[in-house]
C-alpha cells in the first residue's frame, strides 16, 4: 500500500546542480533534442508566428491596395464599438462563466467515465459503449441545432408532445432566458465527453501496472484503488488539460451558441457571448479588422489568466506547470 | 465516499471482487448503458430521417423508424458522382497527416519532457504562446496564398493540421507519466537520445500514439475550413467534408444573410439531405475507433521493459 | 514585325466578329480606339454606334491582344457539380466566341454561400490577379466599401470607351454618375435589366375572397383580416411559417404603407435613415419619430402572434420552408419581394397549388401600396468591377462587354447551350428543351450573372404569368420614383461603431415587436427600443449624414 500510496508523486529525481554553462555550451550539449524540437518549431514558426505581425491589422483602417502594413493607422477604433456597447462586460461574463462550466464539468464526466470503463470487463461492451459515445462528435453544430429544436420547440416538439400527452402544462424553453444555461451545458457534455474521455483513458492505461497489482496485494478495494492510485495518477494529466482549457476562457463555441441559441433576442440575456455578439453586430459591415481586434482583445485577457494561474500552479507544484 | 471507504474496509473487503468492486462495476454498466443510449438515440433519428422522403418530414417531422424507406437523399448527395473521390482524397490526407504529425509530436514531446534539456521550458512556452495569439484571418490568408503560394494546393489542408499546441503538450504529459528510470537506464546502456525515444520510449507510448492519432485523424477527418479558404473552384476534387458542406449550405448560409432579402434562392436543401451527409460525414471513420482500442492495453510496466 | 503581323490579322478577325454580331444586336457598337489622344476616342465615341468602317478597323488594329489571356470572373455561388459537364461544354463554346474576337477565355470563380463575405473579401485583399472581373452590389455586397479600400480598379472613361464601348454606350451618363466615388467610376452598373425587389406578402387571392376581401388584400388591415380568416377556415395550414427573419422587412413595410419615408440603401440592414418623397435631402429615422407609428405596429403584430399567423417559436424556426411550403399549399402566404412573386404568381409545375385547386390565384400586396410609395431599384443593386489586381484589365473590359453586349455570348453565358439547357419556343419565349433535365442541364441557376444582365438579351421565361407581371410592372413605373441617393455614399468611418451598435439594438427589439413576442405593453416596448436606439448615438448618426448629405446635394 505504501508504495501505490506514493506513486502519485514522480518518483524522486536526483537532481544534480546545474553548473553555469553558456547559452551554446547548452545548445550544443542538448542538440540531439534540440534537433527533436526542430520540426515542431519551424512549423509552429512559419504557421503561427509568420503571420503574428499581421495582427497589426487590428489597428489600422484596412486598404487592400496598401496593404496592412501601408494602411491608415487607426490606434483603437476598430475595438470602439465592442467597449461602447455597453455590453462587453456582460458578454465577456457570460462567455467565462460558460467556459469554465464546459472546463469544469467537462473534465469531471470525463474522468468519471474513463474510470468507469477502465472497470469494466467484457471487451466487446467497451467497445461497442465506448464506439457509440464517440457518436456525438460526429454531428455537427447545425445538425445539432435542428434536432434540439425537434426536441424541444412548443408546438411540435417531443418534450412537449410527451407533456401535453400526460396531461402537463407545456414548457416553452425558447421563451425562457433560464432554461438555456443547463440546457447548453448538457449539450456541450453530450457531445464532448466521448471524445475528452479518451485522453484520460489513455493516461489510466499508462499506469504502471504494478502500482495497481501492488495496491490489490495491499488489500485495497475498488473505491480505495481509484482514490489513491488512479486520481492521483490522473492528476498531471488533469491539471494540465484544465491549464490548457484556460487560455481559451474568453473564446467563447460559436458553432454551438449560434445554432442551438440561433438569433433570437429573447434568449440572449443568458445565451449571449462574445462571437455571437460581434457575429450579429457586423454583419452589415464586413471588415476584417474588426475581426481581429475582438481576436486579439480575447488574446490578452486569455493571457493574463493564464501566465498568472501558471505561475501560481509552477509555486506549488512545478511539474504540473504548463510552461 | 471517504466514510464509505472506511466502512468496505472494516467489512473486510478482499483483495478479488470485494463489494465494492463489485458496487463500481454494477453502476458502472448502468451509467455507461445509459450515456450510451443518450448518444446512440439522435443517431438513429439522423439515420432514419435520412432514409425517409422530404414529405413525410415536412408533414411529421424527423422520423425513429422510418415509415417507408426512400433513397432519395442519397441519391441527391452522390449523383454528381464526385463524392467518391472525396472519400479517397480524404483518406490519402488523412494517413499521410496523421503519419507525419504523430512521429514529429511524438518527438517533441518526448524531448519537451526531458528534465535534462535546458530549452525545455522556453520551447513550451514557445509553443503554447501560439495557441493563445493568432493574427487572425486576413494575414494568414495573405501569408498562406502570397508568400507560401499554396492557394489551390492540398498541402494548404495538409500542413496547418500537422500538429497544434493542444496535442504536443498532451503528449508531453503522456511521456512524462513513463518512468524516468527509462531513459537514465538507456543513458548507462550508453544509448543516444534518439536511440532512446525509438526503442524504449515509443513501446511504452501505445496508448498515448493511439489517443494522438486518433484525434489528428479526426482532425483531418472533419476538415472543412481551411478547403473552403484555400481550395477554388479550380480544384475539382475537395475533402470529404467540405464537399457535404457545400452541398448542404448552398442556400442555408444565404437565407440567414443579408442577401437572401434581395437573390431569388433556388430550392431550399432538403432536411434529409442534411442527415444522409452527416450519416456519410461519419462513414468510415467511425470504425477507426475500434481499430484504435486495441492499444489501450494496461499491463506495461517499468519492470518490464527493464528487462 | 511579325508579332505586329500576327496582332493585325488577329485584330481583323475580330471586327469581322464584332461586325457580325452587330447585325443581330439592338446596340452594336464599334471596335474602339485606345489611341493616346483621348479626345479623338472620345469625339469617336460619340459618333454614332452603328458605325462600322474602315476606321473601326484602325482603331482596333492599335488594341494589342496579341497574348491570349484567361480572365477570371468572380461571382458568388456554388461550383457546379451536377452540371458540371454542361457547364464546362457551355464554356467551350463561350470561349471559342471570346478567343477569336478578343482573344481571351474566361474562367469564373465561384465563391460559394458558406462564409461568402470572407472569402470574397480574401480574395479581394490578395489582390494578385487571382481575378479580373468582380461581381458587386452597392447593397448587399459591399460595392462601396470595397471601392473606398482600394479594391476596384478606376475606371476611366477612356478606358470604358476603349475596351467596354458598347457598354459605355448604353449606360447613360447620369447613370456613371451614380457609378463614382470620389470622382472616379468604379462599377458598371446592371441599369437596363427590369427588376423590382421592393417587399410585400404573396398571399393566396382565393382564400382572400372567401373571406370577403373581393379584390384582394391591399392594406395591413386586410392582412389581418385575411390571416384572421385562413386560420379559421384552414386550421391545416399555417398562414404562414415565418422563419423569424423578416422582423425588418415588416417594419419598414408598414412604415412604407403608412409615410412617403425614402430610405437610403447600404448603411445598416435596417434602412433605417432616409428622406421622404416631398423632402429628400432632410435626413431622419422613422423608428425615432414615428413613435405612435411604431406602437400601432407593435400591437398589430401582437395581434398576428395571438391569431397564430406563425408558429410558437417562430424566432428559432430556422427549418421553416415556407417558400416551398406556398408552392404545395402548406401554408398561405410568403413574404419576399415582387420578383419572388412572379415566380409563385407563376403556373409552374413546381407551384401544385395550381394545377391542385382550379381556382387558385396569387396576389401581392406589396409595402407602400396604400400611398403608391414605391422606389425603383439602386441601379447598383449589381454591377461588375475591375479587380485592381488584375493583370489584364483592358481585356477584362473588353470581355464583360461582350458579356454584357452581345446575343450569343449573353445567351450561352445566362442560359446555356442552345437545345440543351434552353429552347425558344415560337413567340420567342425560353422554354426547357426535350429531354431536359434540371439537375443535370440547368445553366441559368448555375453562372449567377448578376452583374450585367441586360433586357435587350434577355429571352422571357415562358412558364412565367407575363400578363399579371406586365400589369404589376407598369403600374409601379406609373408611380415610383427613382432612387435618390445613388450619388451618396456615405463616409461612414466615424460613425460605423455607432451603427454597428444600433443594428444590434434595431434587431433585437424588431424581432420581439415584429413577431409580438414582447412582454410588457406596447408602448412599452417602443419606448425601450427608442431609448436605447438614442444611447447608441442614432441622432448623432442622422446629423453626421445629414452633414455629409449637405456637402453632396447643397
Amino acid at each position: 500500500m505504501d508504495k501505490a500510496l506514493n506513486a502519485g508523486k514522480d518518483a524522486p529525481v536526483t537532481k544534480i546542480p546545474a553548473p553555469k554553462i553558456s547559452f551554446w555550451k547548452k545548445v550544443k550539449k542538448s542538440k540531439v533534442l534540440l534537433l527533436m524540437c526542430l520540426p515542431a518549431v519551424l512549423f509552429f514558426f512559419f504557421f503561427s508566428y509568420m503571420p503574428m505581425p499581421g495582427i497589426w491589422v487590428a489597428f489600422v483602417k484596412y486598404n487592400y491596395r496598401d496593404g496592412i502594413f501601408g494602411s491608415a493607422f487607426i490606434g483603437l477604433r476598430n475595438f470602439e464599438f465592442l467597449a461602447t456597447s455597453g455590453k462587453l462586460f456582460d458578454l465577456t461574463k457570460n462567455t467565462v462563466l460558460y467556459n469554465l462550466a464546459f472546463i469544469l464539468l467537462g473534465n469531471t464526466l470525463a474522468v468519471f467515465v474513463a474510470i468507469l470503463l477502465n472497470e469494466m470487463r467484457g471487451r466487446l461492451f467497451k467497445k461497442i459503449s465506448q464506439t457509440i459515445m464517440f457518436l456525438p462528435y460526429f454531428i455537427s453544430q447545425v445538425l445539432i441545432g435542428i434536432l434540439v429544436f425537434n426536441l424541444l420547440n412548443y408546438d411540435t416538439g417531443f418534450v412537449n408532445g410527451i407533456l401535453s400527452s400526460m396531461g402537463l402544462e407545456k414548457w416553452q424553453p425558447y421563451a425562457e432566458p433560464g432554461s438555456w444555461p443547463p440546457l447548453l451545458i448538457l449539450i456541450y457534455l453530450w457531445q464532448q465527453t466521448g471524445y475528452n474521455s479518451v485522453v484520460y483513458f489513455a493516461a489510466i492505461m499508462g499506469i504502471d501496472s504494478e502500482m495497481i497489482e501492488a495496491a490489490k496485494v495491499d488489500g485495497a478495494n475498488g473505491f480505495q484503488k481509484i482514490r489513491y492510485i488512479i486520481l492521483p495518477n490522473l492528476k498531471p494529466t488533469i491539471v494540465i488539460l484544465l491549464l490548457f482549457a484556460l487560455g481559451g476562457i474568453v473564446k467563447g463555441n460559436f458553432g454551438l451558441f449560434y445554432n442551438v441559441v440561433g438569433t433570437n433576442p429573447l434568449l440572449y440575456s443568458t445565451t449571449d457571448i462574445i462571437e455571437t455578439y460581434v457575429y450579429r453586430a457586423t454583419m452589415t459591415d464586413f471588415n476584417f479588422s474588426t475581426a481581429s481586434a475582438v481576436g486579439l482583445y480575447q488574446s490578452i485577457i486569455g493571457f493574463i489568466i493564464v501566465v498568472t494561474v501558471n505561475w501560481i500552479v509552477r509555486k506549488v507544484e512545478p511539474d504540473y506547470s504548463l510552461f | 465516499m471517504a466514510k464509505q471507504d472506511i466502512d468496505l474496509i472494516d467489512s473486510g473487503a478482499k483483495v478479488k471482487l470485494g463489494k465494492s468492486d463489485m458496487a463500481i462495476r454494477g453502476f458502472g454498466y448502468v451509467f455507461i448503458s445509459f450515456y450510451a443510449l443518450c448518444c446512440i438515440i439522435p443517431f438513429i433519428i439522423i439515420i432514419s430521417t435520412s432514409f425517409t422522403s422530404e414529405a413525410v418530414i415536412r408533414a411529421e417531422g424527423v422520423q425513429i423508424i422510418p415509415k417507408a424507406i426512400s433513397l432519395e437523399a442519397y441519391a441527391m448527395v452522390t449523383k454528381s458522382g464526385g463524392i467518391w473521390k472525396s472519400y479517397i482524397l480524404t483518406i490519402l490526407i488523412t494517413v499521410f497527416g496523421t503519419g507525419i504529425g504523430l512521429f514529429i509530436i511524438s518527438m517533441t514531446g518526448y524531448a519537451l519532457q526531458r528534465k535534462d534539456f535546458p530549452f525545455r521550458n522556453a520551447i513550451s512556452f514557445y509553443i503554447y504562446f501560439t495557441s493563445l495569439f493568432s493574427a487572425g484571418l486576413a494575414p494568414y490568408y495573405l501569408l498562406m496564398t502570397q508568400t507560401y503560394k499554396l492557394k489551390d494546393s492540398y498541402l494548404a489542408v495538409l500542413l496547418p493540421l500537422l500538429m497544434s499546441p493542444w496535442l504536443i503538450i498532451l503528449m508531453k504529459n503522456f511521456v512524462k507519466a513513463i518512468p524516468h528510470e527509462i531513459t537514465e537506464s538507456g543513458k548507462i546502456d550508453g544509448a543516444g537520445d534518439i536511440k532512446i525515444f525509438t526503442a524504449l520510449i515509443l513501446p511504452m507510448l501505445k496508448p498515448a500514439l493511439a489517443t494522438i492519432g486518433l484525434f489528428l485523424a479526426l482532425g483531418y477527418w472533419n476538415e472543412w475550413y481551411q478547403s473552403s479558404l484555400f481550395l477554388s473552384s479550380k480544384v475539382a476534387v475537395k475533402p470529404l467534408q467540405y464537399t457535404l458542406y457545400e452541398i448542404v449550405n448552398k442556400t442555408d448560409a444565404l437565407k440567414n444573410s443579408v442577401a437572401g432579402q434581395f437573390i431569388n434562392l433556388a430550392d431550399i436543401p432538403q432536411e434529409s439531405v442534411k442527415m444522409a451527409n452527416a450519416v456519410l460525414a461519419t462513414g468510415p471513420i467511425i470504425l477507426l475507433y475500434p481499430f484504435v482500442q486495441k492499444y489501450f492495453i494496461s499491463g506495461i510496466t517499468v519492470g518490464a521493459v527493464k528487462g | 514585325m511579325k508579332k505586329k503581323l500576327v496582332a493585325l490579322l488577329l485584330a481583323a478577325t475580330m471586327v469581322t466578329g464584332l461586325v457580325g454580331c452587330g447585325n443581330s444586336s439592338a446596340s452594336s457598337s464599334t471596335a474602339s480606339n485606345p489611341s493616346s489622344s483621348s479626345s479623338e476616342s472620345a469625339e469617336e465615341s460619340t459618333k454614332e454606334n452603328t458605325k462600322e468602317s474602315t476606321e473601326g478597323e484602325t482603331a482596333a488594329a492599335d488594341i494589342d491582344t496579341s497574348e491570349h489571356v484567361v480572365i477570371t470572373y468572380m461571382t458568388t455561388g456554388e461550383i457546379p457539380t451536377g452540371t458540371k459537364e454542361k457547364y464546362d461544354a457551355m464554356m467551350v463554346e463561350l470561349n471559342k466566341i471570346l478567343t477569336e474576337k478578343v482573344n481571351a477565355e474566361l474562367q469564373i470563380y465561384f465563391i460559394p454561400w458558406t462564409d461568402y463575405l470572407s472569402n470574397y473579401n480574401l480574395t479581394l485583399a490578395s489582390m494578385d490577379g487571382t481575378v479580373d472581373l468582380v461581381g458587386t452590389a452597392s447593397d448587399w455586397l459591399d460595392a462601396w466599401p470595397n471601392a473606398k479600400n482600394g479594391a476596384f480598379l478606376e475606371l476611366s472613361e477612356d478606358m470604358l470607351k476603349t475596351y467596354a464601348p458598347q457598354t459605355w454606350e448604353s449606360v447613360p451618363a447620369s447613370n456613371w454618375d451614380l457609378c463614382k466615388y470620389n470622382g472616379e467610376i468604379y462599377l458598371m452598373p446592371e441599369d437596363n435589366y427590369a427588376q423590382w425587389v421592393n417587399h410585400g406578402f404573396i398571399y393566396r387571392l382565393d382564400y382572400a375572397k372567401e373571406a370577403g376581401l373581393e379584390d384582394g388584400v391591399h392594406s395591413w388591415a386586410d392582412l389581418t383580416e385575411y390571416f384572421r380568416y385562413v386560420k379559421q377556415a384552414y386550421p391545416d395550414i399555417i398562414p404562414w411559417d415565418s422563419d423569424g427573419t423578416q422582423y425588418g422587412q415588416l417594419a419598414s413595410g408598414y412604415i412604407l404603407s403608412n409615410t412617403d419615408y425614402v430610405s437610403i440603401d447600404g448603411l445598416n440592414s435596417g434602412a433605417m435613415w432616409g428622406g421622404t418623397k416631398d423632402d429628400l435631402y432632410t435626413i431622419y429615422s422613422p423608428y425615432v419619430t414615428e413613435t405612435d407609428l411604431l406602437v400601432e405596429y407593435a400591437k398589430m403584430m401582437k395581434e398576428w402572434d395571438q391569431i397564430g399567423v406563425w408558429k410558437t417559436d417562430v424566432l428559432n424556426n430556422t427549418a421553416s420552408t415556407n417558400r416551398d411550403d406556398y408552392r404545395i399549399g402548406r401554408v398561405a402566404a410568403e413574404q419576399h419581394h415582387t420578383q419572388t412573386w412572379t415566380d409563385l404568381v407563376s403556373h409552374t409545375p413546381a407551384n401544385t397549388i395550381y394545377a391542385d385547386t382550379p381556382d387558385a390565384a396569387s396576389g401581392f400586396f406589396y409595402f407602400g401600396e396604400e400611398r403608391d410609395n414605391v422606389v425603383a431599384l439602386s441601379i447598383t443593386h449589381g454591377a461588375m468591377a475591375v479587380s485592381a489586381g488584375s493583370n489584364n484589365p483592358e481585356r477584362a473590359l473588353m470581355v464583360y462587354d461582350l458579356l454584357r453586349n452581345d446575343p450569343d455570348c449573353y445567351k450561352l453565358l445566362c442560359y446555356g447551350i442552345q437545345g440543351v439547357s434552353w429552347d425558344m419556343d415560337e413567340s420567342g419565349l425560353r422554354i426547357l428543351p426535350e429531354g431536359y433535365n434540371q439537375d443535370t442541364d440547368n445553366i441559368n441557376g448555375t453562372t449567377n450573372y448578376w452583374w450585367g444582365r441586360n433586357d435587350n438579351l434577355e429571352i422571357r421565361d415562358a412558364t412565367r404569368n407575363w400578363s399579371e407581371i406586365d400589369k404589376l410592372y407598369d403600374h409601379y413605373d406609373s408611380v415610383k420614383i427613382e432612387y435618390p441617393y445613388g450619388q451618396f455614399v456615405a463616409d461612414v468611418d466615424m460613425i460605423q461603431s455607432q451603427i454597428n451598435n444600433i443594428n444590434e439594438i434595431h434587431t433585437n427589439y424588431m424581432k420581439q415587436i415584429s413577431f409580438g413576442k414582447y412582454k410588457g405593453t406596447a408602448e412599452e416596448i417602443v419606448a425601450e427600443y427608442q431609448a436605447a436606439l438614442e444611447a447608441a448615438g442614432i441622432n448623432d448618426v442622422t446629423a453626421e449624414l445629414q452633414r455629409q448629405f449637405d456637402e453632396l446635394y447643397k
